[in-house]
């Protein structure tokens, strides 16, 4: 203990405090090249962004709109709405004769903008309120754990349409009312992860050597807890994406004509057994693409940021 | 830690009161209440079923009554919707219906969950990896919603081996569907989070030293890892947990199972109140004391937490 | 002189109408051993109290379980219940039902007179506080409205029992279907020495005292009801399924996957599947017609928006929409494409000739070009533009975007579609927030005033607020009528060439029934059956 004020006040630990921000430095670069030299995690973030694209331009090659009615093939959806290139629906058709490759284009944008923004905005306010719960302890962690609590004891359908009776529905209403319905995403997580770091010896160090709080969190426990972070990052998404499925099912979420993965998938999944597996087949195989890239991606950060092999 | 127990189970009483507060303004800023119709009731009739249930007094004094009527008596009121019976009588028939076939679905998720994340961790990049990440992708893309039609299609339809769906006072054959529907995407979670960590915690310097020093795999993994790893499942698990122990709304819809996942859709649909209050204070009782295990978990795993509480 | 009724007198005239009021089982037939009908039920009953039973699933349980004045037969039309015949004075406003002398409880007590007029005042009791207390106020029963007010005790209803087996009625204001609503579940007799006993719980089986063909055995609240042949029941020599078991499943494909498995007897079918379940098993997929209309509604009070106050871009909205495309490529159920408010299924209604329902799509289309143009609007004009209200539900999702899409296309109307979860929508229309609203109305008793009265300017569920003195009038004096028909033809020739509202279609029911389950009513169109009239063969 001793030794460590008087180091405080030496030549050798401002050298060190330096070093330590280059060290730190160099951390992220080479967490971005071990990133890189991860394949499969590379090759996802190529799938991603392409899915991005596709949902950004994929309608510049759609033949129909996402909500014109192909009245030729209205009530004959099984027999003459399979996807076809002569056709111009590229994914088939859904119920009522739309075009499915046109709805998918559409849905990705929605499911990408309500989905990943909501779910990541979720994640940062889940984490941060975590961490500060973690590590201030007492009574900031009970005030913290108390609002977590009441939240998801409240019926979210209630809290939906109470939201949109006094600030209107549209799809950023919807984002908004997603990050608060889920504000303490990953709280439990970061909590304890924070609650077991800030007793190591290295925290009890950077204390020591004058480190604020703030330091301390950036520097020493949150490197040490992003792989676990990333993972439950990976794994929200997804599960955000499926949410806004069920809130549109209940009347509170997107508006038809606009449509999104959630919806296609739920739609789809209820009609596969009639025979039209198409209309579950390709909002799903682009969703279960989305979740793969995710995942390998989350674990490519997870190896690059692993703070062991500095 | 007994002490500490209960300094958090006394923080939680201002908790409990503060969601009464919330929940119960909150719901009737909801537009439409519970005698809102298709075919609206003539202003007399609305009147005396207003009067009955007590609604035509001003909100204040309602509050009042309900608050009377839940700490003097335990009584959560009349149910709006279904008129035989009092909510008491409904949560009582559709909670041990939920628990049951929650608590085999936790069973089933961490005996299935854990041991998979383990062994992928070990086999980093092999045959069982592959697997389990095939395997978690598979399960989110097959959400239950998903999952449960095929399987009745399969198991009831093809195969006539289980019932499509009921309760039976809860035989086994009727668990199993709904129990496997409920927890297939969070087993695929929990395998991936125990995987994730297992391989941080294989990583770190005291497994380093511990393998230094010679123990042998097994040792390390059981001795040493397994704790540390399991610390994120233990925190993913315990909100999922009140997730599934309190009835998912789609697998007591689809499954007639006759939990109360079932009344909380109902309850929103029909704007039955007290319903709606109970089953949230429910959800809240059982929230505040599985965070509170979850950190004697913690406690018990790291000595310097526990030390800390 | 006094009108004698016409179910007395097919009643002395043979025994057509006892037989009919059991299973009609012909001769030869091969029955089952096992006489238990299963059948899906969508959710939990609101009540097995008559007086205070709300869902139609309920009605069905409640009308199996208690028997009330008269019954209806496979057509419809009233045949005896514990009540045997009727009298009507001669200013239509005093009815006297005879009751029969050996109905009778499940618990051996005799069915009297006092148990329908115990019933009765129940059901306006502002202490009970049932919300079908507004039925028994349409049935007009001479100070219902003050009862229900709270401004007379319920002992002033009009209704008493001369002796055990006479039932009277008064009437405030004649009402020429007031028999036809005798067979609803709420006119049902109550035992009052039951609910004494038992209080709320006198529902519960074991405490449930009922008069009907069967008692109620079992009740699991959420999944199962079970009720069982009534050995007191005063027919039950004709009852024919011992056994009626309603398993509550929430949703629709996996009833049928589990009516195709055997587990259900009946189910309904999911939207849009009719065609496929009917090609695969034939016979067993139903489409009946139903006593239920659809309709759009126009908002036309002072909310609403400027366009809509004229007629000629209402019938161009009208007149654009393809309902054949809706109901043969869309809904797919059997549906009946709707050029008129009321139902074609209704009792004694005649279906007026209009133009719209003559005309061919493609001369609609252009009729609705040519008033589009003449209003303003259109290719040439501003381009009309309005917001469309439905709840959330896949079916009203799809009739939405047909019918958006018609418009777009055909008319270069921008309409918006918002869906709302049921209990905004409810508010939201019913408060005059919206510019276009879904509206659906099945009929409270087989008379096309049921539908009419809907339109009139005092009617609370006129959610449109449309007004025309001559229908308002016209509706008034059918009530005092002797054949009201021609004025209801009268009426829907107003709303045609008006067009308040622009109906849809009529509702059909759809349903997978077992081939050994029979007697099933096909013809009636409320839909109103009794498990007492069905039965089970051998396969």
């Amino acid at each position: 203990m001793n030794s460590f004020r008087t180091k405080m006040r030496s030549k050798a630990f401002s050298e060190e405090l330096a070093e330590e921000i280059i060290q730190s430095n160099s951390f992220w670069q080479d967490a971005r090249i071990r990133f890189f030299q991860n394949k499969m995690a590379v090759l996802s973030c190529f799938i991603l962004l392409s899915i991005v694209l596709f949902a950004i331009f994929g309608g510049y090659f759609a033949q129909w709109s996402n909500e014109e009615i192909d009245w030729s093939v209205l009530g004959k959806v099984k027999t003459e709405g399979m996807p076809s290139i002569a056709s111009g629906h590229y994914f088939g058709v859904d119920e009522l004769g739309r075009d499915l490759y046109a709805r998918v284009v559409q849905g990705s944008r929605v499911s990408l903008s309500v989905g990943v923004i909501a779910s990541i905005f979720a994640l940062i306010s889940g984490a941060t309120w975590g961490a500060i719960a973690g590590y201030y302890g007492k009574r900031l962690d009970a005030v913290i754990l108390g609002a977590s609590q009441i939240t998801t004891a409240i019926p979210y359908i209630i809290f939906f349409v109470v939201w949109q009776a006094f600030f209107g529905r549209s799809t950023s209403q919807l984002i908004i009312v997603m990050i608060l319905v889920n504000w303490s995403a990953g709280l439990f997580i970061v909590r304890g992860q924070v609650m077991m770091l800030k007793e190591k010896e290295f925290v009890d160090a950077a204390r020591l050597m004058g480190l604020s709080d703030f330091q301390i969190i950036r520097k020493h426990i949150l490197p040490n807890m992003l792989g676990i972070v990333v993972i439950y990052a990976s794994l929200t998404i997804p599960e955000v994406i499926m949410f806004e499925s069920i809130v549109s099912f209940l009347g509170v979420g997107i508006q038809e004509p606009a449509t999104s993965w959630g919806k296609l998938i739920a739609e789809g999944a209820r009609t596969m057994q009639f025979g039209t597996l198409w209309q579950f087949a390709f909002p799903a195989a682009i969703f279960a693409l989305t979740q793969i890239s995710l995942y390998y991606i989350g674990d490519g950060l997870r190896d690059a940021l692993d703070p062991k092999d500095r | 830690m007994l002490r500490y127990s209960l300094k958090r189970l006394l923080v939680a009483i201002p908790t409990i009161l503060a969601l009464i507060v919330i929940a119960f303004f909150l719901m009737r800023l909801a537009p439409g209440g519970p005698f809102t119709a298709e075919r609206p009731l003539p202003e007399s009739v609305m009147k005396n079923v207003l009067a009955r249930y007590g609604m035509d007094q001003p909100l204040y004094v309602q509050f009042g009554t309900y608050l009377k009527n839940l700490f003097f008596h335990f009584d959560f009121g009349p149910s709006f919707a279904q008129k035989d019976r009092s909510v008491n009588e409904i949560i009582a028939h559709g909670f041990p219906v939920t628990i049951t076939y929650g608590f085999w679905s936790a069973v089933f998720v961490l005996l299935l969950g854990i041991p998979l994340g383990i062994i992928a961790a070990l086999r980093h990049n092999g045959v069982w990896d592959y697997t389990m990440t095939g395997l978690a992708i598979f399960s989110q893309i097959f959400p239950n919603f998903v999952l449960a039609p095929l399987m009745v299609l399969l198991f009831t339809l093809v195969l006539g081996w289980l019932p499509g769906g009921g309760w039976n006072g809860g035989q086994w054959q009727y668990i199993i569907m709904p129990a496997v529907a409920l927890g297939t995407s969070y087993m695929a979670s929990v395998a991936r989070l125990t995987r994730g960590q297992m391989l941080e915690v294989l990583n770190s310097p005291f497994i380093r030293t511990a393998r230094a020093k010679g123990l042998s795999e097994r040792t390390i993994v059981w001795r040493h890892a397994m704790k540390p790893a399991l610390l994120p499942v233990v925190s993913y698990m315990g909100p999922v947990f009140v997730y599934m122990i309190t009835g998912s709304v789609f697998i007591d819809v689809f499954f007639s199972t006759g939990g109360i996942g079932q009344d909380f859709i109902d309850g929103a649909y029909s704007r039955d109140y007290s319903v709606l209050m109970a089953l949230a204070l429910l959800y809240i009782t059982l929230t505040i004391v599985l965070n509170l295990l979850m950190d004697l978990i913690y406690a018990w795993v790291d000595p310097k937490v526990r030390s800390a509480l | 002189m006094k009108r004698r009724s016409f179910v007395l007198a097919t009643l002395l005239s043979s025994t057509i109408a006892f037989s009919a009021t059991a299973a009609e089982v012909p001769a030869g037939t091969n029955l089952a051993t096992d006489q238990t009908f299963t059948y899906r039920v969508l959710d939990e009953f609101s009540s097995f109290d008559p007086q205070v039973v709300e869902d139609v699933n309920g009605s069905e349980v409640v009308r199996d379980l208690f028997e009330g004045l008269y019954n209806q037969d496979a057509d419809g039309n009233n045949v005896p219940g514990v009540a045997v015949s009727h009298e009507v004075s001669d200013d239509n406003m005093m009815y006297t039902f005879k009751l029969r002398d050996n109905a009778k409880w499940s618990d051996g007590t005799a069915v009297t007179a006092g148990d329908f007029v115990y019933a009765w005042q129940r059901a306006v009791d502002p202490e009970l506080a049932s919300p079908y207390a507004w039925y028994v106020e349409l049935m007009s029963i001479e100070n219902g409205a003050a009862i229900i007010a709270g401004e007379q005790p319920i002992e002033n209803l009009g209704v008493s029992a001369p002796d055990d087996h006479t039932f009277v009625v008064k009437l405030s204001a004649p009402l020429p279907y007031f028999d036809k609503m005798v067979s609803h579940a709420t006119t049902f007799p109550a035992p009052k020495w039951a609910i004494d006993a038992h209080g709320g719980e006198w529902t519960r089986p074991g405490n449930l005292v009922s008069n009907g063909a069967y008692v109620l055995t079992e009740h699991v609240p959420k999944e199962r009801s079970t009720r069982e042949r009534n050995a007191m029941y005063w027919n039950n020599d004709a009852t024919v399924l011992d056994k009626v078991v309603t398993l509550v499943i929430g949703d629709d494909v996996q009833g049928l996957t589990r009516w195709k498995a055997g587990e259900v007897d009946k189910t309904d079918i999911p939207a849009g599947q009719y065609p496929t379940l009917k090609a695969e098993f034939g016979d067993e997929a139903y489409a009946l017609p139903r006593l239920c209309n659809y309709y759009f509604t126009f908002n036309m009070s002072d909310d609403g928006p400027e366009a809509f106050k004229d007629v000629r871009v209402r019938q161009a909205l009208a007149l654009a929409l393809d309902r054949n495309v809706i109901t043969d490529q869309v809904l797919q159920g059997g549906q009946f494409p709707a050029y008129n408010f009321t139902p074609a299924a209704t009792a004694g209604f005649d279906s007026p000739d209009s133009d719209l329902a003559n005309m061919s799509q493609s001369d609609r289309d252009a009729k609705a070009m040519a008033l589009m143009a003449e209003a303003g609007y259109g290719k040439d004009g501003e381009t009309l533009s309005f917001e469309y209200l439905y709840n959330t539900s896949e079916a009203h999702e799809q009739v939405a975007i047909v019918a958006s899409q018609m418009w777009k296309q055909k008319l270069g109307v921008e309409a918006t579609l918002a869906n709302q979860e049921w209990k905004v929508f409810l508010e939201n229309r019913g408060a005059q927030n919206f510019e276009m609203a879904r509206g659906a109305w099945c009929g409270d008793y087989n008379e096309a005033s049921t539908f009419l009265d809907l339109l009139t300017t005092p009617s609370g569920y006129n959610d449109g607020k449309f007004s025309n003195a001559r229908v308002d009038e016209l509706m008034t004096g059918a009530k005092s009528s002797q054949d009201a028909n021609p004025l209801y033809t009268e009426v829907e020739g107003i709303l045609a060439d008006e067009m308040p509202v622009i109906p849809v279609y009529h509702y059909a029911t759809n349903m997978m029934l077992d081939s050994s389950v029979q007697g099933w009513p096909v013809g009636n169109v409320e839909q109103t059956w009794y498990s007492k009239d069905l039965y089970k063969t051998a396969e």
